[in-house]
């Protein structure tokens, strides 16, 4: 326990959080504070759980054990209503844009907005076509999204994610297909955010060079734990093997490039080597 | 190995009703928060009612003129061609009309609402609205089932009203039925209480409310994959058209 | 925008269709459409058994319908059936001495109440009592078919209208075919009840075809089969002149009940013989 962080600084504490999958240990005791104000970045192996962390901060999946503190609430035991009125607060952007397909773009960035709001038309149009001029898709408004490209579907979900203005924004893989152009718009449009609104932002990514740009920290994550934290640029050398291994990009080290398996050569029908 | 495997197949299928079941509880509890959504039922009302039209209406027609053909000639043994317009207006109002509808509505309507919601789940479409705070079983659920519900019985009515037509055009125009003696004798027997509501009206609610919930049931818990949405769709059919024909059996013997 | 207000639109119509099929179900292929909605007085008849006859059955007068049965119960201290008969205004003049019986539409048809019109000169009123009733009569015996059945007539070259008058039209409607040697030669335009007269005019509209039909030809009210429906036959005179648009028909043939004509060949089929039979039967009886 971090008994030095007020409440007020921390605005995502996770203590403890264990979650099993498919008999697969997702989560072990997993501890993480994400300050309030601050771009994070989580980064690590693909499948150790980045995904489904997000989806735990959120409330769309719960853990076997721990605690999901957002904003001095506890996520696990909101009521269905409590947790609607916190996910008005919090802007998700999807690995894969999970733009609603019956809707053209605009009506895509419209759509929290007439859900919870009663606006005027007009209101809405200038709020949707801001946030569209934003992520450079203004042009685009009246396509379906069967029309757009994986990068152009991002940045419309992105616009979509912060329609409301919100507390906080996560992002699941946001550069995943930009050219270098959006790249640095979008790069441009999340620091935006965080300075001029104070919008923490907690970002999955893999592009260590885009997130030196923009993220404040980075956490480290693998086999179910935080294993290293620091500042974007001194992470790579702390001296930490996981660290060494993750950004060095190398096979063997502490995290297993292999998903758990037998053994290799059994697998393959070899006779097992006596010792 | 036999039996263990009937004994699965079993097991499972009261698995899906029992969820099922709970699943239709989850929507009707979310059909008052719907209320907020009434331009998404409309929109969904377009969709599986006006759309279905088509169809509806053709096979309708068809169905009218195969009666008609078949009871002619199987009347004019008895020398009863005069009873041609009563009993073709009472098979299509008792039995056609409510069970070919809803047939035809599983398979038109029903699967595409499956295909539609399992792949707004695999696309995570589903788990976006959960995230714009905008609960799905209120917003996708419910006005899908709403819809169902109301479009079955008028796309019923259009079809008893097609298939009484067909029913004329082939025993009045082609058989030279007598005009007079095909309405007559079909306004004589024909009780807008017994035939029309409880045959059209409450059969084709009933119909309505069930394949809506196996088509909106099938797609909320369609594995997101694209075989996952094919079973789903294939098995929304298949439970549909299983469930219209027994639950006619009991409504049959209920209400008549 | 638009393309929502376009969904509302059309969604629109098809509830309107939607419901404009069910009125029609409902209002046009229903008994609904055989009702009158103007004004009734009741009559009350009282019948040892009604059969199969139920609420709603309607009540004919030489086979047109002038009203229906309103309710049935079982009179008070006797085992007799309580039959009140709602009958429209229009038809207000039925003799007080007239008989209602408990007929059946076909053999396999609904049963409905008769009324044969009687001689006095009072007249029934609201609330009076039919005294003299006939109760239903069983029907155990299938007979075969008398009379092919036949195609309706379609009048291509326009027609003429003639007119005549049954004593009782069985179930004839408006539209039944009418047929010479078998053939449909036209159709029944109207039947109608003449208030105060004891019998129903009918009007025939015979296609200008065949207008080589002499004017002292008769014309009978027969069934089609069995269960079929029933039509007009004409067979033809010997006179020189032939009939013309608004000629009545001098004679005709009415309509046979079903149990009149089971009555008959009972009769008839008992022969002479069994005739002694069944009056010794009955004059014992009476004897002891
Ligand atoms: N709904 C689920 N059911 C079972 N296992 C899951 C589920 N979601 C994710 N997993 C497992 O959890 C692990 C983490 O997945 P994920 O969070 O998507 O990884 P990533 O870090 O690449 O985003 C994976 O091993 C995956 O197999
Ligand atoms: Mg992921």
């Amino acid at each position: 326990m971090n008994a030095a962080a007020s409440p007020d600084d921390t605005l995502i504490r996770i203590r403890g959080l264990t979650t099993v999958l498919n008999g697969k240990k997702v989560f072990d005791a997993l501890d993480l504070d994400i300050p309030r104000g601050k771009i994070t970045a989580i980064m690590g192996p693909s499948g150790t759980g980045k995904t489904t962390l997000l989806k735990h901060i959120t409330g769309q999946m719960h853990g076997d054990a721990g605690q999901i503190a957002v904003d001095g609430k506890n996520v696990p035991e909101l009521s269905r209503e409590a947790l609607y009125g916190l996910r008005e607060k919090i802007g998700y952007l999807f690995q894969n844009s999970a733009l609603l397909t019956d809707f053209d773009v605009f009506e895509n960035v419209a759509f929290p907005l007439r859900q919870h709001t009663r606006l005027p038309e007009v209101l809405i149009r200038n709020i949707v076509l801001t946030k569209l001029q934003a992520v450079g898709l203004r042009g685009a408004a009246r396509l379906m999204p069967s029309e757009l490209s994986g990068g152009m579907a991002r940045r419309v979900a992105l616009a979509r994610a912060i329609v409301f203005d919100p507390m906080l924004i996560l992002y699941d893989e946001p550069f995943v297909g930009l050219d270098p152009i959006a790249l640095n718009q979008v790069l441009k449009l999340i620091r935006t955010l965080n300075e001029t609104l104070g919008i923490t932002s907690v970002l999955v990514a893999h592009e260590l060079s885009a997130i030196q740009r923009v993220a404040d920290r980075i956490c480290l994550i693998a086999n179910g734990k935080i294993v290293a934290e620091g500042d974007p640029h001194g992470i790579e050398n702390d001296g930490s093997p996981w660290t060494r291994q993750f950004f060095g990009g190398e096979a063997d080290g502490p995290v297993p490039f292999q998903y758990p398996a037998g053994d290799y050569a059994e697998a393959l029908g070899f006779p097992r080597a006596k010792a | 190995m036999n039996a263990r495997v009937d004994d699965n197949v079993v097991s499972r299928s009261l698995a899906q009703i029992g969820e099922c079941g709970l699943f239709l509880l989850k929507v009707l509890a979310a059909i008052p928060r719907s209320g907020r959504y009434a331009r998404e039922t409309v929109r969904q009302l377009w969709f599986v009612g006006a759309m279905s039209l088509t169809i509806i209406m053709t096979c309708g027609l068809f169905v009218g003129m195969v009666l008609g053909l078949q009871l002619y000639h199987v009347l004019s043994i008895f020398g009863g061609t005069a009873a041609t317009g009563t009993v073709v207006a009472l098979s299509i109002y008792r039995e056609l009309g409510p069970v070919v509808t809803a047939l035809l509505f599983a398979g038109r309507a029903g699967t595409a609402v499956t295909a539609e919601i399992g792949l707004m789940r695999a696309t995570d479409q589903i788990a976006a609205m959960e995230l714009m705070a905008v609960d799905p079983l209120a917003y996708v659920a419910a006005p899908r089932f709403l819809a169902g519900l109301i479009a079955m019985p008028l796309l019923c009515c259009v079809f008893c009203a097609l298939g009484i037509f067909g029913g004329h055009l082939v025993g009045v125009s082609w058989l030279g039925i007598d005009n007079g003696t095909f309405w007559s004798n079909m306004t004589d027997t024909v009780e807008v209480w017994q035939d029309i509501v409880n045959g059209v009206i409450w059969k084709s609610l009933a119909f309505g409310a069930v394949v809506a919930l196996i088509a909106v049931f099938q797609g909320y818990t369609a594995p997101p994959t694209s075989e996952g949405v094919a079973y789903a769709t294939t098995r929304t059919v298949v439970a549909s058209s299983i469930a219209i024909l027994a639950l006619d059996f009991v409504l049959t013997a209920f209400l008549m | 925008m638009s393309q929502r207000k376009s969904y509302a639109v059309g969604t629109g119509l098809f509830i309107v269709l939607g419901f404009a099929a069910l009125g029609y179900l409902a209002t046009q292929t229903s008994s609904v459409a055989n009702r009158h909605h103007g004004a009734t007085y009741t009559v009350d008849a009282k019948f040892e058994n009604i059969g199969q006859l139920k609420e709603r059955a309607p009540v004919k007068i030489a086979g047109v319908r002038v009203g229906e049965v309103a309710s049935i119960a079982l009179a008070k201290g006797a085992p007799v059936a309580d039959v009140k008969l709602a009958i429209d205004k229009r038809y207000a003049d039925i003799p007080v001495d007239s008989v209602a019986t408990v007929f059946t539409s076909g053999l396999l048809g609904d049963q409905y109440v008769g009324i044969e019109y009687g001689h006095a000169r009072q007249y029934i009123a609201d609330g009076g009592k039919l005294g003299l009733t006939r109760s239903s009569q069983p029907l155990e015996e299938m007979l075969g078919k008398f009379f092919g059945a036949g195609g309706g007539a379609d009048a291509i070259g326009g027609s003429y209208d003639v007119t005549a008058r049954f004593s009782n039209v069985g179930t004839l409607s408006a539209g039944s075919p009418v047929k010479m040697a078998g053939v449909a030669i036209g159709r029944v335009l109207s039947v109608q009840a003449e208030p105060g007269k004891l019998d129903a005019l009918v009007t025939l509209a015979i296609d200008n075809r065949y207008n080589q039909i002499p004017d002292d030809s008769s014309a009978a009210v027969f069934t089609s089969g069995l269960i079929g429906s029933q039509y007009v036959a004409i067979q033809p005179g010997g006179s020189p002149d032939m009939l013309k648009n608004g000629d009545e028909m001098i004679l005709t043939q009415s309509a046979m009940q079903l149990e009149d004509l089971i009555g008959k060949f009972l009769v008839n089929g008992s022969g002479s013989g069994d005739k002694k039979d069944s009056g010794s039967s009955a004059t014992p009886a009476g004897k002891h």
